[in-house]
């Protein structure tokens, strides 16, 4: 069998530059992160229904099994090994306090989503965070806690 | 599941993809990939390219134009949600895309590749349907324009040819009187519906005029139901008399959630959800 | 410091002094690494030289395999080499899972890999070893297996009939294993009864979709002659045992390694096939090798659970009392008895659990085990649970309403009352420590079941279908010997525990539970540091490693608080016991003057004490200025395990309130309440997130999770698209409330609590929804009750 198509990238990761590396064509972006070391972002489903592996892409929270890291050429990626600005350490102290985690699988996922939210800055109900957070799987702490975390940032933001 | 091989290619230009497809009848083009990486991962789709379009410029233009609401094919779901133009011209389009899967989903997803993919469970294909849009394509021969009736042949088939690429889709904006209502039935929240229906009315609750009922998630495409329309504007909601018409109207595929009969209910009791949706 | 937890257990001191921890719901600081992408799961582990595999799997549910060729596949990019049967089997023996206390089981020898027959989708039979997964897949690609396909036995409710298709031919038929419970004479009871009611229940099959998959990676030193398994189970000691034992090792030379874990509830307690392949396979190849299960993987090849159909008779005199139960489970299980533990326990508990909580003289149950062609079935969270309660409380509701009687007085008057345990349940297990009447009242206490019934007269105007229900539980927590050992089972039931201060005034722990998410790190520092007197943050704990931890069980059937939470008091009060006669030694003064309170020995009277830094440092490095004959041991250890009894039971009460869309069929979960009694609780927090994850397990099976299968035993939804398992917007709010009645086996008095949420709540639910359904006539008697049947039922389609 013919050797692996492969195709040379750039892009950063928290910050830190990745320039011109050899991605294999097939390696979607989950796996290529992990495989440096950002073993944060955790795969659960490969298909995009979990949400174990949301991370950031320029600014916006993407399922990175479903972007291809040949796809992820030129922009810049946060991974929960990099969320790590105040509003973040906030919401990280809020997961902690209502234990809005228990096997901890979820959470990168989970904080990505909780970024997002919190970006765009609105008052949610607790059934609009539900919605919210409604792609992320979490077999653990049935939500309920993550909901409660999550509103209390939201009341802090606002 | 890992992917199996495939060669990439990014498009720098419309051109440059739209000849490599036409080049390599295995080529798939790869756009928000929403869609097609599930496939590739579980090795259900093994491509032998992949044409990635995402990064050519200008096909994700959302804009007024004659009359019609354009948005390019490469505007994710959250560009058009977030969009100005959208919401003060067609506002019930970020009502339905809520509905479309999950927030970092619709951050990648793009509105081309949901019409191309023709997904008969999706909502953005009846929407298509119910509201006589255009869908414009581009290929070798240059553009042309497929109405949104004639675009869906059946199940994840469509009129699109080889060589051609959905470049954007044109909505026509709603005339006084007219309204969208639609409303889907799901088991989870941002799932696949059971069973989903827009409706494009023209007039008020008690008043209507003109009704085209298009349902998704019931056969194998965006299923329009005219007989059923016309039974409505003549009898009301009489559910047996409309379930029976929708029986003979439309071919209901049952699916592991739901199935044909149950389909056929749902559709009919949608009749009379979304309708009650409009304003008196 | 969080806010105090009322702890009602006398043995464990004052709360009222520095360091009392237990009983608070105090953060899980020590988790904070997964908010910072920190966990160490088996997958984020690289070691050099690693290679992977990839499994071929039965496409068939039954077929023979005449040959398979690896020729062409073993030339693919990156392929090191393929294996089948024949070589794994030269590793690794093969393996049985019966057991030899619950009279005769019958299953045969399984291998890593199928040899001549497949009897599963998913069972693997060849294994591609290569430089990365995606090449093992695309190998796989190129294996040409000659199947003939054979007619399978899907059916469970067909599995015994003279036309079955016999699965294993030297067994005879499709039977597994059966037993039956008589006591008293139900027959009889039966012609006395007032009102006998019966209802039949089904229960799909539904599986755990942990969100970390299985995983494994095996690493053999030949130069050591030792095997280091990473991997994501919940029981080391056991792995340690059986991993020895069929590959031939020196079990002391096999090192368990399970770090964080992404979940686990029983699906990864088991052996798997595929896992004692990776192990075979880097003992041949002295290689670290690297199994992840994907999710296709997961749903056909992960434990499967429940699986029963249920019939059961109820007979109650006039005032609601009831005289006879009667029940009869049929159960499949799959092609083979998953090992160690074997797949008769769901049964055996749905026998053992059903009408527990009340006093029923005369009772009867069957149960019966089939084989088939579908995935194994084995334990997972609640083993057997949700059948029994689901089948005791519907018959309770259906009687009460057939005499007319409130569905919570009925309970009241059936009820073991609280004072009069020790007892036993129906079965004759016995019972203690255990408060249905307290629980039942502080449920009907936070429901308000006046304005539940208000606004169901409410919405009924409105065209809506409210409906409630409430039930009571028992949970079986804490096992003894007398659950797997007595059987034979290489299963510990004891926990070890062990506590040292060491030179830098640091206390260090390990213990032989392991944490898959629970808080069992959390809880254990939280015993130690409280029983020692000290900080929280000066104790460090080491769990999940064969070589580094006592020997012990590992953490299921909700034994860890109670079973390894006392070695772990036990061993605290040792060290500190200890720590005092070394300072009343240095002190020169009576050990009772004595106390320890924050990482510092204290005079009780006043007067300078030594901190236990200063006096660590004395002991490690300046041990000549002791006095001559000071035991001076600053390492204790301790194990604990239940002893006289099967089981510690804990008891819940469970309410809640749904509403059905007639149109749709959809139900909505309004509110839902759960009282749990696990006795002491050493984090209320902890224990209140294990009943809410419980609960929404339970609300999973009751209403969304299903394993399709077609005829022919092909699973139809093995994705997580397609497999509905319970997300964020559909589930409630969940009110928990406790009661607390101290186990009287230890002196920290916790039972488990991981267990009653996921037991209860699909009892609940379909008491609630029938309750609901009443009102027009309608009854649901199948989970997952989807949209579909609630339509059925009323009539719509």
């Amino acid at each position: 069998m013919a050797a692996n198509n492969s195709v040379n990238i750039s892009f950063t990761v928290n910050g830190e530059r990745f320039n011109n590396i050899n991605v294999p064509s097939r390696q979607h972006l989950a796996d290529y992160l992990r495989s440096q070391g950002f073993t944060g972002t955790h795969l659960g489903c490969e298909q995009g229904a979990c949400g174990a592996c949301t991370i950031e892409m320029d600014g916006k929270a993407v399922r990175s099994c479903l972007v291809l890291a040949s796809q992820a050429n030129g922009t810049n990626l946060k991974t929960v090994e990099g969320f790590d600005d105040e509003m973040m350490e906030k919401v990280k102290q809020n997961f902690l306090k209502h234990n809005a985690f228990q096997c901890g699988f979820c959470s990168p996922g989970m904080l990505m989503t909780t970024k997002e939210i919190l970006l765009n800055k609105k008052k949610l109900t607790r059934d609009e965070i539900r919605s919210e957070i409604s792609g992320n799987y979490c077999r653990c702490t049935g939500y309920q806690s993550i909901v409660d975390a999550i509103e209390e940032c939201i009341n802090e933001i606002n | 599941m890992k992917a199996a091989d495939f060669s990439y290619h990014e498009a720098v230009n419309l051109q440059d993809a739209i000849n490599i497809k036409a080049q390599d009848d295995e080529a798939v083009i790869l756009a928000g990939g929403q869609s097609l990486l599930p496939a590739l991962n579980m090795r259900l789709s093994s491509p032998t390219c992949l044409i990635d379009i995402s990064k050519i410029s200008g096909l994700n233009e959302i804009k007024i134009e004659e009359h019609t609401l354009f948005i390019g094919a490469l505007a994710t779901h959250s560009d058009v949600m977030s969009n100005k133009t959208v919401k003060d011209n067609m506002p019930y389009m970020i009502d339905i895309l809520k509905m479309v899967a999950h927030p970092a989903i619709r951050n990648k997803g793009t509105h081309g590749g949901s019409i191309a993919y023709g997904d008969p469970a999706a909502e953005l294909p009846a929407l298509a349907v119910a509201t006589n849009a255009e869908i414009i394509v581009s290929g070798q021969n240059g553009d042309r324009s497929i109405n949104a009736k004639d675009f869906y042949l059946g199940l994840f088939e469509t009129t699109i040819n080889q060589d051609e690429i959905v470049v954007g889709i044109k909505y026509p904006l709603l005339k006084q009187g007219q309204n969208i209502v639609f409303d889907e039935v799901c088991r989870r929240h941002g799932d696949y519906a059971m069973a989903g229906l827009i409706a494009n009315v023209m007039g008020s609750k008690n008043d209507i005029k003109d009704l085209k009922l298009v349902f998704f998630a019931t056969g194998d495409k965006p299923d329009v139901a005219d007989k059923t329309a016309e039974l409505y504007l003549d009898n009301g909601y009489d559910y047996d008399k409309l379930k029976n018409s929708l029986s003979s109207e439309i071919d209901f595929a049952g699916d592991l959630n739901s199935s044909s009969e149950m389909k056929l209910h749902l559709a009919t009791v949608l009749i009379k959800k979304v309708l009650s949706k409009l304003e008196i | 410091m969080d806010d105090i937890k009322v702890n009602q257990n006398p043995k464990l001191g004052s709360l009222d002094r520095p360091n009392s921890y237990i009983g608070r719901s105090l953060p899980r600081e020590n988790a904070k690494k997964h908010l910072d992408g920190g966990g160490q799961f088996v997958d984020d582990l690289t070691l050099p030289r690693m290679v992977h595999v990839a499994f071929l799997r039965s496409p068939f549910a039954h077929a023979e395999i005449k040959s398979i060729n690896t020729n062409d596949a073993k030339k693919s990019d990156g392929v090191i080499d393929i294996f089948t049967a024949k070589e794994i089997d030269e590793v690794c023996k093969p393996w049985i899972g019966t057991l030899g206390h619950l009279g005769e089981m019958r299953s045969p020898e399984q291998t890593p890999l199928a040899k001549k027959i497949a009897r599963w989708q998913g069972e693997p039979v060849a294994v591609v070893i290569a430089d990365s997964r995606a090449q093992a897949e695309d190998a796989l690609e190129l294996i040409e297996v000659d199947w003939v396909e054979k007619e399978a036995q899907v059916n469970m409710e067909t599995a015994l009939d003279s036309n079955a298709v016999i699965i294993h031919p030297e067994l005879g038929n499709n039977l597994f294993w059966t037993r039956t419970v008589n006591q008293g004479d139900v027959e009889k009871a039966f012609k006395e009864a007032d009102a006998i009611v019966e209802t039949t229940l089904d229960f799909a099959r539904h599986t755990g979709v942990t969100l970390e998959s299985r995983g494994i990676v095996a690493d053999w030193n030949k130069a050591e002659n030792k095997m280091t398994i990473y991997h994501n189970g919940q029981a080391p000691h056991m792995m340690q045992h059986i991993i020895a034992k069929h590959l031939d090792l020196n079990e002391g030379l096999v090192r368990i390694v399970s770090r964080d874990v992404g979940g686990s509830f029983g699906i990864k307690v088991h052996v798997y096939p595929d896992e004692m392949a990776v192990t075979a396979i880097s003992k041949k190849i002295g290689r670290p090798v690297k199994f992840i299960a994907d999710r296709l993987e997961s749903f056909t090849t992960d434990i499967h659970a429940r699986c029963h159909k249920i019939s059961g008779k109820l007979g109650v005199d006039k005032n609601g009392k009831i005289l006879a139960m009667e029940i009869d489970d049929l159960s499949g299980i799959g092609p083979f008895s998953m090992y160690p533990r074997t797949s008769a326990i769901e049964t055996n508990q749905v026998l053992n659990l059903s009408g527990a909580p009340y006093v029923i003289p005369n009772y009867k149950a069957v149960g019966t085990v089939v084989f088939q062609n579908k995935t194994p079935m084995c334990q997972y969270r609640a083993v057997g649970h949700p059948i029994a309660v689901a089948i005791t409380e519907a018959l309770i509701d259906k009687a009460a309403y057939k005499i007319n009687m409130d569905i919570d007085k009925i309970r009241k008057i059936n009820f073991i009352p609280d004072n009069a345990y020790p007892n036993k349940c129906p079965s004759g297990v016995p019972l203690e420590d255990l408060s249905h009447e307290a629980s039942m009242d502080k449920l009907l206490e936070i429901m308000d079941i006046k304005e539940i019934e208000a606004q169901k007269e409410e919405d009924l105007k409105k065209g809506v279908l409210t409906g409630h229900g409430v039930i009571s539980m028992c949970e079986v927590t804490n096992p003894s010997p007398l659950f797997y050992g007595v059987g034979g089972a290489h299963i510990s039931s004891q926990d070890g525990a062990s506590i040292r201060l060491e030179g830098s005034g640091a206390i260090h722990l390990s213990s032989s539970i392991t944490e898959q998410g629970q808080g069992t790190e959390a809880i254990m520092k939280q015993i130690a540091a409280d029983q020692l007197g000290v900080e929280m943050e000066s104790v460090r704990v080491t769990l999940g490693d064969t070589d580094a931890t006592p020997y012990g069980g590992g953490t299921w059937a909700s034994r860890g608080a109670g079973i390894g939470g006392e070695a772990v008091l036990k061993a605290a009060r040792k060290l500190k016991d200890n720590i005092l006669n070394i300072a009343a030694a240095i002190m020169q003064t009576d050990k009772d003057t004595l106390d320890i309170e924050d990482n510092n020995v204290i005079r009780k009277n006043g007067g300078e004490g030594i901190s236990l830094k200063k006096l660590a440092e004395t002991v490690y490095y300046r041990g000549h200025e002791l006095p001559k004959g000071t035991n001076a041991e600053l390492l204790a250890t301790a194990s604990f395990l239940i002893e006289g009894i099967p089981f510690v039971f804990t008891n819940s009460a469970m309410g809640c309130q749904v509403s059905i869309d007639q149109d749709t069929g959809i139900i909505k979960i309004n509110k839902f309440w759960a009282v749990e009694d696990c006795g002491t609780q050493i984090n209320p927090k902890l224990v209140e997130e294990q009943i809410r994850g419980g609960v929404i397990q339970g609300i999973g099976g009751a209403l969304f999770e299903e394993c399709v299968y077609d005829d022919q035993g092909n699973m139809q939804n093995a994705t997580m698209a397609d497999y509905l398992v319970p997300m964020a917007y559909e589930m409630p709010d969940i009110i928990v409330d406790h009661v607390t009645t101290n186990s009287g086996r230890s002196i920290i008095g916790a039972k488990g609590a991981g267990e009653a949420g996921t037991g209860g709540a699909p009892a609940v639910i379909m008491n609630a929804i029938n309750n609901a359904l009443k009102q027009v006539n309608a009854e649901v008697v199948s989970q997952p009750i989807t949209p579909e049947k609630i339509l059925k039922a009323l009539g719509k389609i």
